[in-house]
């Protein structure tokens, strides 16, 4: 019986493990790989092997340290606009309100659309609309171009990946809401516990799982961010928006420094994989359980 | 029951027809291998968007004379560089395939097919061809110039002879109402094209270039540049802010006449033709250091994958000999692809106004060369952009300081 079991299962996984180690675990291994050589992407010209001399060079990389810091603060920003907002919309679709089902619609809407078409949207809303408001309203000094200025732009990132990652966050908490049981919160209600302390003391700690799940993925989408980065600014004005995976393909693709930026890829791993696992540990911690 | 049955009937003749038909049409093909030493199938992969559709009617005519079926893949625009480096590093490659920049020939050289002994580069005009280490590895598209398009109604060339008239020029629009000059935010129309005069100006262009890579010279010690960041202070003084300009208000702008001068080349011109513009257009000199030519030089060069057998380099070479030589190549080259062409035997009339500028320039000499297509990999882009757009977003930052940006990035990368 247990024999018959095995089959079964490696027939069903199977094709998933192959398909996963074609595309993700044999390049990430021959990307590590890479890093150790001085190459520039092309089959025919010479790889020679530099040891760690590409990850030594990081260390005095200017434009490297300021991509990570760059990284780091969108990061940081979006991780609490994200989870705000998208917990503040579950909060709200959750309650009797009578536009519930179009509202729960609306904000996940924007998780629909892909990164490419909503930057090159926000690019329109941020040049034109933007501007136009500040000449209606005479709020020039908010409504902008925030694009054009290099203390802005980012800014304006945090706010389109918000727009389009609320909403997702949104569905994770509502599920996570649902999940409370109904009578802990009439109990509380009943012992003249406010709003506030309901949600508080039992909504939130309940939350935990979802918290953990949320932050985790606005965490590595933070970070890994790219097609919003391309093109809503294009690294731009004056550099100032190069989070890191443009940076990493500009190396790579721009400047054909193969080997180079794969170090960088695989310095840009390891910084993920360290952040949003501590973070998972300690969310971890705090979950309780009913 | 019936009807299935016949239905079945009809399906299995329509495919033994089709079976038998293909068979045919394969002996013939294998007829025609016979004759010659080449393959019956090419493929090409090339840059330019504006011609992909074009590019395919001349190889279905091609394929109409000759029998040899080309295959012409989607052109992807802007990444076209990393698509074909994918392709030729996993042997998939392309028969031929365009070359844009020489930085790009020196990288990827070893698959480029040297071409020094076919008959048909002997039509390339002079100092056109895309060389390496004195070997032919291109033939060039055609020519492209750039340098300052203008409203014959409001500036006239001898306005703008230098630096002092230049400046007086674009004041004197100013006072007249009309916005002066414009540039676009696309990093070659910010500062990609701008930045090839002091290069271009240098004795050797080529040299500099890789003087500036190790180190041994400097822009801010050199004259030209110096200048440069001058002219680069008065477009700020009376330009709109490139980076809130596009491309195509920037050419409608200027179309509609409320801009006098923009920084431009003769590829812009198809975009004029759709608006109606009431004024003569001409191009002239930047006037760098008194500078009076401009820059001309070739947009893309062809190529042929060294990495093929011989049947189909010998193919990929019937083809090009065609284009070159026969009528129908020479009527796409000029008329289809709105060209100015780079072969001696190509006669070019009826040009747009700019494609003219452009050709009387490299006729009467009146040229400098390009200098960007020797810049080291993504410096337009990685280099000298943000200290040029740091330049336009604040009006503190003078000429000379831009100069020492430049500098410092280059120095950088």
């Amino acid at each position: 019986m247990k024999k018959k079991n095995r089959v079964v299962y490696s027939i069903f996984t199977g094709p998933l493990v192959t398909i996963f180690s074609i595309v993700v675990l044999i390049p990430f291994i021959v990307g590590i790989y890479y890093s150790f050589f001085e190459w520039d992407g092309i089959r025919t010209n010479p790889m020679t092997f530099v040891g760690l001399d590409n990850y030594l060079r990081l260390i005095s990389d200017q434009q490297f340290i300021n991509s990570a810091i760059l990284t780091i603060k969108f990061t940081f920003i979006a991780v609490i606009s994200v989870n705000l907002l998208g917990l503040g919309f579950a909060l709200l679709v959750t309650s009797k309100l009578k536009m519930v089902n179009p509202a729960r619609t609306m904000f996940f809407m924007p998780n629909l659309i892909g990164g490419l078409i909503l930057g090159y949207i926000w690019q329109f809303i941020f040049s034109d609309a933007f501007r136009l408001i500040g000449e209606n309203t005479g709020f020039q000094a908010i409504f902008r171009n925030w694009l054009l200025d290099s203390s802005l732009a980012l800014y304006a990132m945090v706010i389109v990946f918000s727009w389009q990652m609320a909403g997702y966050m949104m569905v994770i908490y509502i599920a996570g809401i649902q999940g409370i049981p109904g009578e802990t919160l009439e109990a509380a209600k009943i012992d003249g516990a406010s709003a506030w302390q309901r949600l508080k003391n039992i909504t939130l700690p309940l939350l935990m799982p979802s918290f953990t799940i949320c932050l985790f993925l606005t965490l590595s989408f933070g970070f890994k961010i790219y097609d919003v980065n391309l093109a809503l600014t294009e690294g731009g004005p004056a550099g100032s928006t190069e989070l890191f995976a443009l940076h990493i393909y500009n190396e790579i693709f721009g400047r054909y420094n193969y080997g180079y930026g794969q170090a960088k890829a695989v310095v840009f791993f390891l910084m993920v994989a360290a952040v949003t696992l501590t973070q998972v540990y300690i969310t971890k911690k705090r979950e309780v359980e009913m | 029951m019936k009807a299935v049955k016949r239905l079945l009937k009809g399906i299995a003749l329509c495919s033994i027809v089709f079976a038998v038909s293909a068979c045919g049409s394969e002996e013939s093909q294998n007829g025609s291998d016979d004759s010659s030493d080449s393959a019956d199938k090419i493929t090409i992969f090339q840059d330019k968007v504006e011609i992909s559709e074009q590019f395919e009617k001349l190889a279905a005519e091609y394929t109409a004379e000759t029998g040899v079926e080309v295959e012409v893949w989607g052109t992807t625009g802007s990444d076209y560089f990393q698509q074909l480096q994918v392709r030729l590093n996993s042997n998939q490659g392309p028969t031929i395939f365009s070359i844009q920049q020489f930085t790009e020939l020196e990288r990827i050289h070893s698959y480029v097919y040297d071409m020094s002994n076919e008959s048909y580069i002997q039509h390339i005009a002079d100092g056109m061809a895309l060389e390496y280490e004195g070997n032919v590895y291109g033939v060039p598209y055609g020519l492209e110039g750039f340098g300052l398009v203008y409203n014959k109604d409001l500036v006239s060339p001898e306005d703008m002879t230098d630096l002092d008239s230049f400046v007086a020029t674009l004041e004197r629009l100013d006072q007249e109402g009309v916005n002066p000059i414009s540039l676009a935010s696309n990093s070659f129309f910010i500062i990609g094209h701008l930045s090839n005069y002091p290069f271009s100006l240098q004795e050797n262009n080529y040299e500099f270039v890789q003087q500036l890579n190790n180190g041994e010279v400097s822009m801010a010690e050199t004259e030209e540049f110096l200048e440069f960041g001058r002219f680069m202070e008065a477009i700020r003084e009376f330009a709109p802010n490139p980076l809130e300009v596009s491309y195509d208000q920037q050419i409608g702008d200027f179309a509609t006449g409320s801009t006098a001068i923009i920084h431009q080349g003769n590829w812009a011109a198809p975009m004029f033709d759709d608006y109606d513009v009431d004024f003569e257009i001409g191009m002239m000199p930047f006037p760098i250091m008194s500078n009076d030519s401009l820059a001309v030089g070739v947009a893309s060069s062809w190529a042929i994958n060294n990495d093929k057998d011989d049947a189909e380099i010998q193919a990929a070479n019937d083809f090009l000999e065609w284009m070159f030589t026969s009528e129908t190549g020479h009527r796409y080259i000029v008329e289809e692809f709105e060209f100015i062409p780079a072969l001696t035997n190509i006669e070019a009339n009826d040009l747009d106004p700019l494609s003219q500028a452009v050709l009387d320039a490299s006729n009467n000499g009146k040229v400098i060369p390009w200098s960007h297509i020797y810049y080291p990999a993504d410096s337009v882009r990685g280099v000298l952009l943000p200290p040029t757009e740091e330049f336009f977003m604040d009006d503190d930052i003078t000429g000379d300081q831009l100069i020492e940006k430049l500098d410092a990035a280059w120095q950088s990368r």
